[in-house]
């Protein structure tokens, strides 16, 4: 048996501050008194829910000189992330239930931030033949997704939805029409054309949402649109929830702060997929939170070498590292600026995503599980790359100043890093 | 007095800045007028030429320019090169350096590459085509050609020039509207929807569909080459539709201004951007425009690299 306590916690909607009592992984009560092993002093901090990310790529197997499950794990618990759900396309493809299996174990053992593995939609990404769905979840696959690759035949994708409603299982999109993108490198919009960058439209996207929200109100499964970047993608995502789709939509901290603007620089660092958009759709995605049309954020946390961002901008691989800044950029953008509350910004983090996955909400409730993180409200601090767990040392935030630091993460009562 | 390092493209450049370029380039084209031409104007310097995209032509014409002023040159060509073994633009870069390189011509297949070497060296870039982007200095040698060739020229405030044909792939369309504009002339921009980008929007650029209004008046009326893949990748119907439709004829030069000068960046498809017979009309500058590569290039070698002294 193991007790511990979290001290003068600052607790949402509390007026004084709380000894939090931890037992066995769970939550036990406040200020019970009594024997405790080890003690943590919140010296006045913010103490909330651990937060989840839907979409995090931590490359392993196959691509750890990118990432792999120690870093990137470590890496989430830093950035106050108790729970992520790992993506699959890695090498080999998370596509056999082995391989999620072998995920769980190694997570397991490592012991930071909690691991839920997506599986692969289709064998080896191809988009031409289901994986079994069936095996992969009783394997411990929570969602069936190729993202990275979005699923080109719109046949496959309804016998994915039609097969994964059967059995509860929620797909996630990577919704980006691919012979409309075609090569581009950027959003398309007077930045591209200025800058004789190939351009990505905005309709891209918005004609595979299209799509996919249609198939997820035939085939009544649950259909999680990813890393939403654009006005009219989102509009349409508003439109078909009125009908009673069951779908859901995620927005990226990238895509919250940045605008095809950055790409100006020439740095790949800025290159993403989907791309960066314009001011004006940054507008539209900051209000639509507000108006509680997005269901979660995730980070789509993508970390690359320094040396592939380091090619030229046709060659440079798609992806953002963010594990590490999401909560702080967030809070620091959205809430110090009005946008949103504290509540409303961890409601994005925390009962948000449970919501889309159908887990319970997160709680301090006693009996739940001490998946826990501690904020710093207060303090103001650069981001700081060198300093990140993951391995992408890089990032597009680097040197902005931020506040909302997550300082303590715990896991399973244990404190498992910030 | 020079404050630029680089010649990226034509941002933060003045038009006084430019127009002291013409300058220079009239001293260097009567250099190369005289019986030995060379100078020792860049001895002790060494430019070097990458080129991570072929192209004999501009990479011929820089290097000519640099030896006329007597600096060293390193040449560097992707074909054959480590660049095929995998090795990056920034490894690279720094295997060049190590020969202590003092201006690198860059070339590229990926708008910004320029931009991304400058942040990684210390020698100054001159941008000789990247992407879709920028080429500046055919921009300037265009421009210098108009400017010493148009009859009784008294610089661009007023003068319109007409660029047709592929403005959506084209980094010579993008430095001249740049660049034309930056000196007070008007640009117009014509081609098919699908070949013009929709949301270039700036001061003094019109941008045009059919070739009748986009012509009318103009001083200066360029051509651009049509690559043969615009047909199978969906931007065109064909070449007949675009020769009908966009072809520069005697017959449409009819509406420009009656001094009116035509021009081509080059390599020109005959009869199909430009009518054959009008490249070869005596308002026709194309080969002045070849000439004025090499004194152009010297002028932009020399005020990167002495003119800052």
């Amino acid at each position: 048996m193991s007790r511990s306590v979290i001290t003068n916690a600052r607790l949402i909607g509390e007026q004084s501050l709380a000894d939090l009592y931890l037992k066995d992984g769970l939550i036990e009560g406040i200020n019970l008194g009594g024997e405790v092993s080890h003690t943590f002093d919140a010296a006045g901090k913010l103490v909330t829910p651990a937060f989840i990310d839907l979409h995090t790529h931590l490359r392993e197997p196959g691509q750890e000189v990118k990432e792999d499950l120690a870093s990137g794990l470590a890496a989430a618990a830093a950035g106050g992330y108790g729970t992520v759900v790992s993506m699959a396309n890695t090498d080999p493809v998370i596509d056999d239930p082995g391989l999620v299996t072998d995920l769980l174990a190694k997570a397991e053992r490592l012991g930071l931030a909690r691991l839920r593995p997506a599986a692969a939609l289709s064998r080896g990404l191809k988009g031409t033949q289901l994986t079994d769905f069936a095996a992969l979840q009783a394997a411990g696959a929570v969602m069936l997704t190729d993202d990275g690759i979005p699923v080109a035949d719109a046949h496959l994708m309804r016998r994915a939805c039609e097969y994964a409603a059967e059995l509860g299982l929620l797909i996630q999109t990577h919704s980006e029409e691919p012979s409309l993108r075609q090569g581009g490198v950027m959003n398309e919009g007077a930045v591209s054309q200025r800058l004789g960058l190939p351009g990505n439209p905005a309709q891209a996207e918005a004609v595979m949402i299209y799509r996919d929200c249609e198939l997820a109100l035939m085939t009544g499964a649950r259909v999680h649109i990813a890393h939403v970047s654009s006005r009219r993608g989102l509009q349409l995502i508003e439109w078909f929830k009125a009908q009673g789709a069951p779908v859901t939509a995620e927005v990226t901290p990238h895509h919250l702060t940045l605008t095809d603007e950055a790409l100006g620089t020439f740095d790949p660092l800025y290159k993403v997929a989907p791309p960066l958009r314009t001011a004006e759709d940054v507008a539209y995605l900051r209000a639509a939170l507000a108006r509680a049309v997005v269901d979660c954020i995730g980070t789509d946390h993508a970390p690359h070498t320094r040396a592939e961002k380091d090619l030229d901008l046709l060659q440079a691989p798609f992806g953002i590292a963010n594990l590490e800044v999401a909560f702080p950029l967030l809070y620091t953008k959205l809430v110090l600026d009005g946008v949103l509350t504290l509540a409303g910004l961890l409601h994005y983090f925390q009962s948000g995503p449970a919501k889309v996955m159908g887990w319970p909400a997160p709680s301090l409730a006693p009996g739940t599980p001490a998946d826990l993180t501690v904020l710093d409200l207060e303090s103001a601090r650069p981001v700081t790359p060198s300093a990140f767990k993951s391995k992408a040392k890089f990032s597009p935030w680097d040197g902005w100043e931020l506040q909302g630091w997550p300082v303590a993460t715990f896991v399973r009562g244990k404190h498992v890093g910030g | 007095m020079n404050r630029h390092r680089h010649l990226l493209d034509f941002n933060g450049w003045t038009a006084d800045e430019l127009l002291a370029l013409f300058e220079t380039t009239d001293v260097m084209a009567q250099v190369l007028q005289r019986t030995i031409k060379k100078v020792p104007a860049l001895q002790g310097f060494t430019v070097s030429t990458l080129f991570f995209e072929s192209s004999t032509r501009t990479r011929l014409s820089f290097e000519r320019a640099a030896r006329a002023q007597s600096a060293d040159v390193v040449s560097f060509a992707a074909g054959g090169s480590s660049l095929a073994k995998g090795e990056s633009i920034k490894d690279t870069l720094r295997t060049i350096d190590a020969m202590q390189a003092d201006l690198y011509v860059v070339r590229h297949a990926a708008a910004g590459v320029p931009y991304q070497l400058a942040r990684w060296t210390d020698a100054a870039i001159v941008n000789a085509g990247d992407g879709r982007r920028a080429h500046p200095t055919q921009a300037l040698l265009d421009a210098y050609t108009f400017h010493t060739s148009f009859p009784g020229c008294d610089g661009f405030a007023g003068k319109k020039l007409a660029i047709v044909g592929d403005i959506l792939h084209s980094r010579v369309a993008r430095s001249n509207l740049e660049l034309w504009t930056r000196l007070g002339a008007t640009v117009a921009l014509c081609g098919p929807a699908t070949l013009l980008p929709r949301e270039l929007e700036q001061p003094r650029l019109s941008l045009h569909h059919r070739l009748e209004p986009a012509l009318e008046g103009a001083h200066a009326v360029m051509a651009l080459r049509l690559q043969q893949e615009r047909m199978t990748s969906g931007l065109l119907p064909s070449l007949a539709e675009y020769r009908a439709r966009y072809q520069v004829t005697e017959a449409v030069m009819a509406l420009a201004h009656p001094d009116a000068l035509v021009m081509h960046p080059g390599p020109m498809n005959r009869d199909v951007e430009i009518a054959g017979s009008l490249a070869d009309s005596p308002r026709s500058v194309i080969e002045r425009q070849v000439a004025n590569g090499v004194p152009v290039r010297m002028a932009v070698l020399y005020t990167l690299l002495v003119g800052k002294k």
